[in-house]
């Protein structure tokens, strides 16, 4: 799993990350126990008031680190490989 | 073989005008703007990143739907659209699926003093990707470059039934959504920008009774590209059907340079985007209270003010139709009438003098200096024919680059305009004492003769009388035996 979402890991954090795996495992097969047959697969709760944002800007600020820890950038662009099947838009 | 019906539908993509993304902060005027400074951990997808909804997304979409007739859905839904590519950092979008915000609404629009009807589907809303960039800087022939500024901007997607017949029709009705975006100042509507964007399908068919094959058109970028991409393809799939071949249901692209429609290699194989329920975005009620108060504060839509304009101010057509293009400048039409009503008068010098001077400027109404108090008091200037519409038009040109009043210009460039036929006087005795001849060629009927004098007047005051004026105060004289 760490190798598909690209992240380095000490083997200590992935000891870690086992445990908490493990226990979010254990956790749905808790929930599998429940009789969920006459409720729909995507339905879930509906807010009453949902928290919403302002429309003002605000900059976040904090773009370099971003830019840092890309793999590569080029003129403050993300450097991507080519992909010629679409069309833009 | 003429009696082909031609079936054309639109989806069409504003902007919709807010200062802050759709689920962020960061600012969406990323025109200038370097690549990648609107960005955050939400737009750049970010893990652990979480959306918030911005208020002013859903209240602009309410409004749309709304004056589009739409019925509008009791809950917000949020789908994600699921598909890989660089410019989509999350390998979602957030859009809506099965749930928009209206539907079954429609549009109207004139074409040719004909009132014609489109119906909605749908309007939904939903953000947009970032922009990939395949030339300039270092790159690589197999590199793209990607800036995620215009990521999360929100975007509303108007889908029409095919109720179009022909290019011109869709031309037409692309322009009436383009004036409704901007009435409800609910988008920009620039087509060059990008922030109204329009795809379209075309099907041909023999038998009026059924639809034909249905193509997609896209990357049409001007009301013109769109007029032109759906002709090209009424002819392109008329030979096809002529020469009895099969039209393939595919999409094309329009090339603007080649005019031509291109089909788009492979793919396309009817994506499978695996929509499914923004897990952090949960659903929830639109507020009654609200709806009706966003309801009620609809302005009056281009089609019925046109119409009004034309009944109220007994305007043409086109006179109606250039002043309601823009409802800044409509409104400027109507705070003029309320300073001097003169529906006609004012419609006149606003459809030719203050257009011109504001392309010139390159500016809109509410961007120049001009009053609507400083623009009619100019008018009343010359109602009185205190000064001449040539001066006028001069007049204004300087009001609009300066921001002065008429008679500051006026005095600054210190015309003494003759505001009274009491001071024309002295110099029509003068031009009539010495030129005798032509008083006596008037007197004996030659009209020629009279308007020699009014050239010799007009080149005593220099042009700061009005003509109208000069022809009076000309003709009394003469006529009091002079
Ligand atoms: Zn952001």
């Amino acid at each position: 799993m760490a190798h598909l979402s690209r992240l380095e890991f000490t083997e200590q954090e992935l000891e870690t990350f086992f445990r908490d795996l493990n226990n979010i495992l254990v956790h749905f097969e808790k929930l599998d126990t429940l009789d969920l047959s006459n409720v729909s697969p995507t339905s879930h709760i509906t807010w009453t008031s949902p928290p919403v944002n302002p429309d003002q800007p605000v900059e976040w600020g904090r773009e370099e680190e971003v830019m840092r820890a890309a793999p590569k950038v080029e003129d403050r662009y993300f450097i991507v490989p080519k992909i010629v099947d679409k069309q833009e838009g | 073989m003429n009696n082909l019906k031609i079936t054309i539908g639109l989806e069409v993509h504003c902007q919709l005008s807010t200062r802050a993304k759709m689920f962020c902060r960061c600012g969406t005027d990323y025109i200038g703007k370097g690549p990648n400074s609107l960005t955050c951990p939400v737009c750049l997808g970010l893990p652990g990143s979480l959306p918030v909804l911005n208020q002013r997304v859903l209240d602009l979409a309410l409004q749309l739907a709304l004056a589009l007739g739409c019925r509008i859905l009791p809950k917000v839904v949020f789908h994600r659209k699921n598909y890989f590519y660089p410019d989509l950092p999350k390998g979602y979008q957030v859009s809506q699926y099965d749930y928009p915000i209206g539907v079954n609404g429609s549009i109207d629009y004139a074409l040719q003093g004909q009132r014609k009807s489109v119906r909605i589907k749908r309007v939904h809303v939903e953000e947009d990707a970032g922009k990939l960039v395949h030339e300039g800087m270092a790159l690589m022939p197999d590199q793209s470059g990607v800036d995620f500024n215009r990521s999360g901007i929100p975007l509303a997607e108007i889908v029409t039934e095919p109720d179009i017949r022909s290019p011109e029709e869709a031309r037409e009705c692309l322009m009436m959504f383009r004036s409704l975006v901007r009435y409800l100042e609910v988008s920009d509507g620039n087509m060059e920008e990008g922030s109204l964007r329009c795809d379209a399908n075309i099907s041909l068919s023999r038998n009026p009774g059924e639809m034909g094959v249905k193509v997609e058109v896209k990357n049409m970028n001007s009301f013109r590209s769109v007029y032109r991409a759906l002709s090209f393809e009424v002819e392109r799939q008329k030979v096809l059907l002529h020469e009895g071949k099969e039209i393939s249901q595919e999409t094309r692209h329009w090339d603007e340079i080649k005019h031509v429609t291109v089909s788009s290699r492979g793919k396309e194989e009817a994506e499978d985007y695996r929509y499914f329920p923004d897990p952090d975005l949960l659903p929830f009620s639109i507020d009654e209270a609200s709806l009706m108060n966003i309801r009620e504060k609809l302005p009056e839509l281009p089609l019925e003010r046109k119409e009004r304009f034309m009944l109220e101010y007994e305007l043409t057509e086109s006179e109606a139709g250039v002043l309601v293009s823009s409802k800044m400048l409509a409104d400027f039409f109507e705070e003029c009438l309320k300073e001097l009503n003169k529906p006609k008068t004012v419609c006149n010098w606003i459809t030719t003098e203050v257009l011109r001077n504001l392309k010139n400027l390159g500016k809109n109404i509410n961007q120049s200096e001009i009053t609507p108090k400083a623009f009619t008091e100019l008018l009343r200037m010359i109602e009185k024919k205190e000064i001449s519409g040539t001066i006028a038009k001069s007049v204004l040109e300087e009001m609009f680059t300066s921001g002065m009043n008429a008679r500051e210009v006026i005095s600054k460039r210190g015309i003494s305009f003759i505001s009274s036929e009491k001071e024309l006087e002295n110099i029509v005795v003068d031009v009539i004492e010495n030129n005798p001849q032509s008083v006596a060629d008037y007197l004996g009927g030659k009209q020629k003769a009279f308007n020699f004098l009014v050239g010799q007047v007009m080149r005593q005051t220099r042009g700061q009388a009005s003509p109208e004026m000069v022809k009076n105060v000309l003709y009394k004289q003469l006529s009091a035996g002079g």
